[in-house]
């Protein structure tokens, strides 16, 4: 039999966990499949295990300074119930798995998982999220791209537990987002792209570009993005294939039993382009055509 | 006037098995019970040079080839596959031995430690690699009319090759089986379609008479083929486990072992060589069906047959000649699956005339109708089509309700409309039905009858529509007609419960008996009815030449696809099938429309979603995390109607229904995908991946 | 580890390895055989029961994970007047072929009608979309959440 522990509070549980070798589990929709070994057979969990699902500390959702904080412990269930959380990260939130298994994932687990088709990633990264990693000995606030090293690796020390996420409270004019599954309804992720940003004077003011499940980790550059920021949006759809073969360097796919890498590295692009082309080029126009309207 | 006996009533198990109480196999609590797992090759093809086994604790047991008392091979149409494997494993999955005992924890530790030293052989993994090295299980040959002299006379010859993929059954209640031997007589209770068969090949495996055997069905949680022979095998398994051990022996499968091992759709390459006189009609046919059976042949021979037999559609092409092979793989064995070899060849026909019809520049539809069987016609074995042809009526009702043709002018690309054109041949397969020759029991107590036969209800409704023929017909209320459980000592064999028989073939024979019954209603208080199958005088088959009628009459259909493709991502959203049937007269509309919706999403998954592919020998997609079937997010408006066409010799007139739907919605959707993006459709399932890649070369 | 928890409204206390799944917890150690294991993986909703009132995967759940809660199958939700309402409307509907999916529907129906008792299709087929069935196709049990919306007005 496999040791459990049920800590009350947060200061309980990182004394545990300074303590023993244990792995943390929230909701355990990752872990429980990943450890399962089959028909009425419990999973081949190794290390005791450390319950913080249920921690009241994790559960906290609230908005500090501009900033949304978010204990690592909320389900994406109450994240999409929320009223604090932006529109387009419910979006994301509402194509994840399905509901049964969205009333038990956490957003921490999420992050933790660190698979490259992790869903919340690519907004997490696109909003510079931080997370807040806790030990007895205090806590680290680090940016999210800086605590995912690599596929299912984070810098998660044995001592600490992720106890939060802070996200800036912005939200963007223009949002796009696009997940390509095998199918609609609960899928894992072939591709997903995410394109934000605001224009303003028909200048891009700022912007954020992020792909998921076509590297290693999310892909998404500050340099490209700085680049682009400043400039008019028709400037930018002329000069759309350079940006994209700027991207095309950093989008590495594989192929696996979900899709191809040439899909994958294809479908990343023309997402990008529709986002210029389409959403961005479109939109810039529309709030033009707007604001003229204002002033007449 | 009693009401049509069409309209519907209220299923039979529907209320035990919304409430839960319903019990499945897994479900079922056997005194003292010990369960088996299955340690399987992780080899394509290789010899086995040893076992190393651990020892074992007590009341822990292995059962291998060595334990079986009879015959070790699982008894079907080509009884080539080992109960546990002997010298050799020929595919990844493969049983070698059971390990049995008290604990699932303590069996998973053994087999865990059961070391198989293997020595690698030369295989074969894909159809192209068999048909280089001739590895030909299976190779039939039949034609009609003058195929050499009409290819020599032809205006035109145009060839094309379609591809087709596995398909995983999903069934959602995976395989599961419980031995019990007590007085002297092998219990065997399980979730299958066919318990017949598996007595049949329990008697070869133990050694034993049928009367010192009962295989008894359980609540069957889906099925569609996947329960049809691969049972036998998991029968005899635990049979033997059970004789050993002298303990009841329960195994049941998860989700993955049950992907892994258990038999699937075949994959198959279909090619056509057309010859077009000057009016650009096909006149003549050279169609060469290739289908992977995998490592046993098991019945692929039959699933071969209905495919070469249904490889003219609802067409009338006066010269073929056909080819069929089944050949050998180091891949896991093919097998049953709803259509049963059809819908490789439908598919392939529709889309090969679709092909020649955009080619000439004609509507397809058009030019399928050109070709279309009419009543009196050949069928493509030289029997005839007796009954009244009502595809022209289908076809008028389908594209009404679908605005087939204003959608066809009026078409932007991404946006695409298709139809197929499709029919199911009723029952087995050429003599099939002679041979097995069902049996079936009504028996009246009092004011009750008794309904005996041994098909199963797996979901499908039999049990709710058998009832219904047999009150209607004798008359009397449908609770008074009691379903005998199926279980072979207590019920005849009025065969399996396959290829959409059991409503027009069992069906039929109940109707006949309860008309006898209710004749002699007032005779007694107990009578007994029986009816053994008798094939119809007029219809004639060789099964040696493959000439005649391979089956008794037909059912028919006809489908739209809407489809719209997203232009950036390719993805494919199926918008909505229409969809028109004949099948005789529907016995329960509900059933009935359950068993078309059910059908329709299930062809549009094999046709979409359901990739399914091996990398030498291995599977790629081994769970349900990465094999993907359609989920109520996945599924198109269908609008579905009936076209009613009463059958002389069904009973009130049905005809065949169950695989039908599946047949006739996966070339409608290709047609509509081709429509869409204005390309051909070679094969399926249709990918994003593979549909970007066809629309930029056509850029 | 010692797990405290609330089934179907009893209170229980039992001993068990914390890593144990709620799924085996309920069919080997209670006998509650509703749940069905179709996957094992939280892809095909056959072993859903309501946690706090909310569907969820019980293959995925750890039995530390349900210290404190209450625990619903359908062993103990078809007392109510909301299951009999779910099971006439499957009944009329044709919602039911094969049955091992069932439970796991009428639990999800259940869990999507109390948070949301008056759906749209979309918003249906969204709140199924974590159960399998390969029967139906569907659509027919769309049609039987749809029924039971609407004759349920007022039971959720």
């Amino acid at each position: 039999m496999v040791k459990g522990f049920r800590p009350e509070t947060l200061k309980e549980a990182l004394k545990l966990r300074a303590q023993y070798d244990c792995l943390p589990i929230a909701g355990g929709t990752d872990l429980m499949v990943q450890k399962a070994r089959g028909f009425a057979l419990k999973p081949d969990f190794r290390k005791p295990l450390l319950f913080i699902g249920h921690l009241p500390e994790l559960q906290r959702l609230e908005v500090i300074n501009r900033q949304i904080h978010i204990g690592a412990g909320v389900i994406l269930t109450d994240l999409l119930n929320s009223e604090t959380i932006p529109d387009i990260f419910k979006e994301i939130l509402a194509l994840m798995a399905s509901p049964p298994s969205r009333n038990l994932a956490s957003i921490g687990g999420n992050i933790c998982n660190a698979s490259p088709a992790g869903d919340t990633l690519p907004y997490l990264y696109a909003m510079d999220a931080q997370v807040v990693l806790q030990s007895t000995d205090g806590e680290r606030i680090i940016p999210i791209a800086g605590f995912i090293t690599g596929p299912k690796q984070t810098d998660l020390k044995n001592s600490e537990l992720l106890t939060k996420i802070i996200i800036p409270q912005t939200e963007f004019d223009i949002n796009m987002y696009r997940k390509i599954g095998q199918r609609k309804g609960m899928s894992l992720t072939k591709a997903a792209f995410l394109g934000m940003a605001n224009v303003a004077d028909g200048k891009i003011q700022d912007i954020r570009i992020a792909f998921g499940s076509v590297a290693q980790t999310v892909v998404r550059s500050g340099k490209i993005e700085q680049s682009i920021v400043g400039k008019s949006t028709k400037d930018i759809v002329k000069n759309i294939s350079e940006i994209s073969r700027q991207y095309a360097a950093l989008i590495r796919p594989i192929d696996d039993a979900r899709s191809s890498a040439a899909y994958r590295k294809k479908v990343s692009l023309r997402l990008l382009e529709e986002f210029f082309v389409s959403n961005l080029a479109k939109v810039s126009n529309l709030r033009k055509a707007q604001s003229k309207g204002d002033i007449e | 006037m009693k009401e049509s006996i069409s309209k519907p009533i209220q299923r039979v198990d529907g209320p035990a098995k919304i409430s839960g109480e319903a019990r499945y196999i897994g479900d079922m609590h056997f005194e003292n019970r010990l369960y088996a797992k299955t340690l399987r090759s992780t080899r394509a093809k290789a010899r086995i040079l040893s076992v190393k086994k651990p020892p074992l604790p007590r009341n822990y047991f292995i059962v291998g080839k060595d334990d079986v008392p009879g015959v070790n091979r699982m008894r079907t149409v080509v009884s080539d596959h080992p109960i546990f494997a002997e010298d050799t494993v020929e595919y990844i999955g493969q049983p070698i031995l059971l390990v049995v005992g008290p604990e699932r924890e303590k069996i998973y530790d053994i087999i865990t430690k059961i070391k198989v030293e293997y020595e690698d052989l030369p295989a074969l993994f894909t159809l192209e690699d068999a048909e280089k090295n001739s590895e030909v299980f299976t190779d039939y040959h039949y034609e009609k009319g003058e195929p050499q002299r009409a290819f020599g006379e032809a205006a035109t010859i145009v060839e094309d090759e379609f591809r087709t993929g596995y398909q995983e059954h999903v069934y959602l209640e995976p395989q599961g089986m419980t031995a019990e031997f007590r007085d002297d007589t092998m219990f065997v209770y399980g979730s299958m379609q066919c318990p017949f068969y598996a007595e049949g090949a329990l008697t070869e495996a133990l050694g034993w008479p049928a009367e010192r055997i009962r295989v008894i069905q359980t609540v069957t949680g889906g099925a569609f083929g996947g329960k049809e022979e691969f049972p036998s095998l998991t029968a005899c398994q635990v049979a033997v486990a059970a004789l050993k051990t002298g303990r009841p022996v329960t195994m049941i499968y998860d989700r993955d072992e049950d992907i892994i091992c258990s038999t699937k759709r075949h994959p198959s390459i279909v090619r056509y060589k057309a010859a077009l006189n000057r009016n650009q009609d096909i006149v003549a046919l050279e169609i060469d069906v290739l289908l992977d059976a995998g490592a046993y042949n098991g019945l692929s021979p039959v699933v071969l047959q209905r495919s070469m037999f249904s490889a003219t559609g609802v067409y009338n092409f006066p010269h073929l000649k056909v080819r069929g092979r089944n050949f050998m793989t180091n891949n896991v064995p093919s097998g049953a699956y709803r259509g049963f070899g059809a819908p490789q060849t439908i598919f392939g026909t529709e889309m090969m005339l679709h092909n020649i019809a955009l080619k000439l520049g004609i509507d397809p539809l058009e030019y399928k109708m050109r070709h279309a069987l009419k009543r009196g016609d050949p069928t493509c074995t030289g029997g005839k089509i007796r009954d009244i042809v009502k595809l022209p009526e289908i076809v008028k009702r389908v594209t009404q309700m679908s605005g087939y043709h204003d959608k066809r002018k009026n078409g932007q690309k991404y946006h695409g409309i298709g139809i197929s054109l499709f029919l199911h041949g009723c029952g087995f397969t050429g003599n099939g039905e002679q041979t097995i020759g069902s049996k079936i029991i009504l028996k009246k107590e009092g004011e009750k009858v008794i309904l005996k036969v041994s098909s199963t209800e797996m979901g499908q409704g039999a049990e709710t529509v058998l009832r219904k023929i047999v009150a209607y017909t004798v008359d009397i209320p449908f609770e008074n007609v009691i379903y005998e459980s199926v279980d072979t000592g207590k019920v005849p064999d009025s065969g399996p419960t396959v290829a959409s028989r059991t409503t027009m073939i069992v069906g039929g024979l109940l109707q006949q008996a309860g008309l006898e019954l209710k004749d002699r209603w007032h005779e007694a208080d107990k009578i007994e009815v029986t009816r053994t199958y008798r094939h119809p005088d007029y219809i004639d088959w060789n099964n040696d030449t493959f000439q005649g009628d391979a089956y008794p009459t037909y059912s028919w259909g006809a489908n739209v696809a809407e489809v719209e493709i997203d232009p950036v991502t390719y993805e494919i959203d199926v918008k909505k099938i229409s969809a028109v049937y004949d099948v005789g007269l529907p016995i329960d509309e509900t059933a009935l429309r359950g068993q078309m919706q059910g059908g329709i999403v299930q062809g549009i998954g094999w046709a979409t979603i359901e990739v399914m592919k091996t990398d030498e020998g291995r599977l790629i997609q081994k769970n349900l995390t990465d094999y993907k079937v359609p989920t109520s997010m996945d599924v198109p408006e269908v609008e579905c109607d009936f076209i009613n066409n009463p059958y002389e010799f069904g009973p009130f007139g049905a005809k065949c229904a169950g695989e039908l739907p599946f047949v006739g919605s996966p070339p409608a959707v290709a047609a509509a995908v081709s429509n869409a993006l204005g390309v051909p459709i070679r094969s399926i399932p249709i990918t994003p991946e593979m549909l970007m890649e066809m629309d930029s070369d056509e850029n | 580890m010692k797990i405290e928890f609330t089934l179907n409204n009893e209170f229980k206390s039992i001993n068990v390895d914390p890593a144990q799944r709620l799924l085996d917890l309920l069919r080997e150690d209670f006998g509650l055989t509703s749940v069905k294991e179709g996957c094992g993986e939280g892809e095909c909703g056959a072993c859903i029961v309501l946690m706090d009132g909310r569907a969820v995967n019980s293959c995925l759940i750890p039995a530390g994970n349900i210290i404190g809660k209450s625990i619903v199958t359908l062993e103990g939700f078809r007392k109510t007047a909301r299951y009999k309402m779910i099971e006439k409307c499957f009944l009329d509907a044709g919602s039911v072929q094969c049955g091992f999916c069932t439970p796991g529907f009428v639990m999800a129906t259940e869990s999507l009608l109390n948070e949301n008792p008056h759906p749209t299709d979309e918003e249906i087929k969204a709140g199924l979309s974590g159960n399998l069935c390969r029967c139906t196709g569907y659509n027919m049990i769309i049609d039987g959440v749809k029924l039971a919306a609407k004759r349920g007005n007022g039971l959720w």
